[in-house]
């Protein structure tokens, strides 16, 4: 028979108090998450309706909708997608895969962790410099975009080299050893069993970029434009920075109106990565291991 | 992942595709933040007169708009101020030539806290509490108590340095020598003056007339002391009688042509002169609103 000596009886008892202080630092953190959530939809939630979503926002923006900023978020979104991810994927193939371990690699991967700490007016100002006056792409979604793109690349970055490093190097040689090229490896071994990693780099990023205003509040997102973007070289509204107007910038604007608008940001980020996690998910069961 | 890409191609496709046929002209039109809900109150009415023709309203303050008019980037500058001769100077050299355009007027108020007793102020007490080295930094200095203000210490709410509304107070009240005084709160926009005064007894704040509620006092404001004082409104600003009136501005590069013009001649017409006398602005001539 196994009797609980005086030790056993000290041991669970330090495991239960350290067991429910984690979870409490859990509690702790989801905390702010639930009362930011909980507050928006008490306060934001009256404002929601097919009506805010979908019209013009109208009698001095104090009334109406906020479809053009709704639609300028996306477009914001999706371009900057299309700019950051080829080249954030390609990246971190060349420095995972490909670069011999030398100072001018590590030097890269250096600069890119820096890139990641710079702030976004920075990446704002130099957003002006780049791409609305060098480059001549004036205050449009391209603009925008591009700048957004150069400030969420080190995460996908980042992010797609973590995920490919976590693929087994036996793989690779199980792959090499059958005569198959770098590129053929990539491709059919290293890329399907990184993708999940590389989709949760992508979801960060498309909460950054959906969520930050800095930026293109001085490369492409207007106050109030009356007329909804056709091309990217448009200028737009977008939801952060109309979450800025109305909250600060109009007058006599209904109090429910900013929290709406906030939850309708919040929503579209959620919506984004609801749309990752599944596609995620969907490849993870394809997984074999 | 290709029909993901793919997906996502069609998606940016559609979105590409022009709605309507017709050729746009845009105006660009950026600057003042006091001038900015007018600006946008007239593009979205004129939308609805001519929809060939979009005007893209941004803010930043009266010095964004100037510095954009210098670097070409704007086609209507919006400015509670008028253009500096270094900023004039700056774009001819850029060969920009700016030419200025009275859309309206603005009575500056002094915004107080409700619960506030004092009635009026003149423009000497006011330079003595904004000004550097100013006399007055606490209430009771005036003479009175605020309910909620117990250390009786002015709180002087003012504006960031390019803000139109900084440098017209500093040159009307002031004068142009004097400095403001160190510390005041230096708050991005209009309304965020208004909110902060709406929250804090101690508070003495300033901005346009149109940012007013009704959760805060406006003070009657004389041009010296003793002097009969006027409360701000249209009518005072329209008139002249109100102290801190000053003109709100448009530049141009150049004379206006075109689209433009059109739209200056709209905003000058009684129309857009009604819109700017509704938002809280002095029309820069009597209209008849209907």
């Amino acid at each position: 028979m196994f009797q609980e000596t005086q030790q056993n009886i000290k041991h669970k008892k330090t495991e239960r108090l350290f067991r429910i202080l984690f979870l409490m630092m859990v509690l702790l953190l989801i905390t702010p998450v639930l009362m930011i959530l909980g507050t928006l939809i008490v306060k934001g939630g009256p404002a929601i309706s097919l009506e805010f979503l979908f019209t013009n926002p109208t009698n001095g923006m104090t009334e109406g909708g906020l479809f053009p900023a709704l639609l300028g978020t996306i477009w914001l979104v999706v371009v900057a997608l299309l700019a950051s991810v080829p080249l954030g994927i390609a990246a971190a193939l060349y420095l995972s895969e490909y670069a011999p371990d030398n100072w001018l690699t590590r030097a890269i991967n250096l600069a890119i962790v820096n890139l990641a700490g710079v702030p976004s007016i920075v990446h704002a100002l130099f957003g002006v410099g780049a791409f609305v006056i060098f480059f001549d792409f004036g205050t449009s979604i391209l603009a925008a975009s591009l700048t957004l793109a150069v400030m969420t690349l080190p995460v996908v970055i980042v992010a797609t080299r973590e995920s490919l490093q976590a693929v087994p190097q036996a793989f690779r040689e199980a792959c090499w050893n059958m005569g198959a090229t770098r590129w053929q490896t990539i491709r059919r071994v290293v890329l399907p069993n990184a993708i999940s990693g590389i989709l949760t780099g992508i979801i960060l990023e498309v909460s950054r970029t959906a969520g930050e205003t800095a930026p293109i509040m001085f490369t492409g997102a207007a106050f109030y434009l009356p007329f909804l973007p056709e091309s990217v070289f448009d200028q737009t509204m977008a939801l952060a920075l109309h979450l800025f107007v109305v909250a600060t910038q109009v007058p006599n604007v209904p109090p429910s109106m900013p929290y709406g608008v906030a939850l309708v940001l919040i929503s579209i980020v959620l919506l984004f990565n609801a749309m990752s996690i599944t596609f995620r998910m969907y490849l993870r069961g394809q997984k074999k291991w | 992942m290709k029909k993901f890409l793919a997906a996502l191609a069609v998606v940016v496709g559609a979105m590409s595709l022009p709605l309507s046929g017709e050729a746009r002209v845009m105006i660009q039109n950026k600057g003042s933040d006091t001038l900015v809900n007018v600006a946008q109150a007239w593009a979205e009415e004129y939308i609805n007169i001519k929809s060939n023709v979009a005007v893209a309203v941004t803010g930043g303050g009266s010095g964004t708009g100037i510095a954009a008019l210098i670097n070409g980037t704007v086609d209507l500058a919006n400015a509670s101020r008028s253009i500096k001769d270094k900023e004039v100077k700056l774009a001819q050299k850029r060969g920009i030539e700016p030419v200025q355009h009275i859309v309206g007027y603005d009575a500056l108020a002094v915004f107080i806290h409700k619960n506030n007793p004092v009635k009026s102020f003149s423009l000497q007490k006011l330079a003595e509490v904004y000004g550097e080295d100013g006399e007055i930094n606490r209430w009771n200095q005036l003479g009175i108590e605020i309910p909620g203000c117990q250390s009786n210490k002015m709180i002087l709410v003012s504006r960031q340095n390019n803000s139109g509304t900084y440098a017209y107070f500093r040159k009307a009240v002031l004068g142009k020598k004097r400095d403001y005084k160190l510390g005041t709160r230096d708050m991005h926009g209009s309304k965020d003056v208004v909110d902060l005064v709406e929250h804090t007894p101690c508070a003495i704040g300033y901005s346009g007339l149109a940012y007013a509620t009704e959760h805060l006092k406006m003070a009657c404001i004389s041009s010296k002391e003793g002097e009969k004082c006027v409360n701000p409104s249209v009518a005072s600003a329209s008139d002249g009688s109100y102290p801190i009136a000053r003109p709100l501005f448009m530049y141009t590069n150049g004379q206006p042509k075109g689209e433009i013009k059109a739209y200056l001649d709209w905003i000058l017409s009684d129309v857009g002169q009604c819109i700017i006398k509704a938002k809280g602005y002095a029309p820069v001539r009597a209209v008849d609103c209907k």
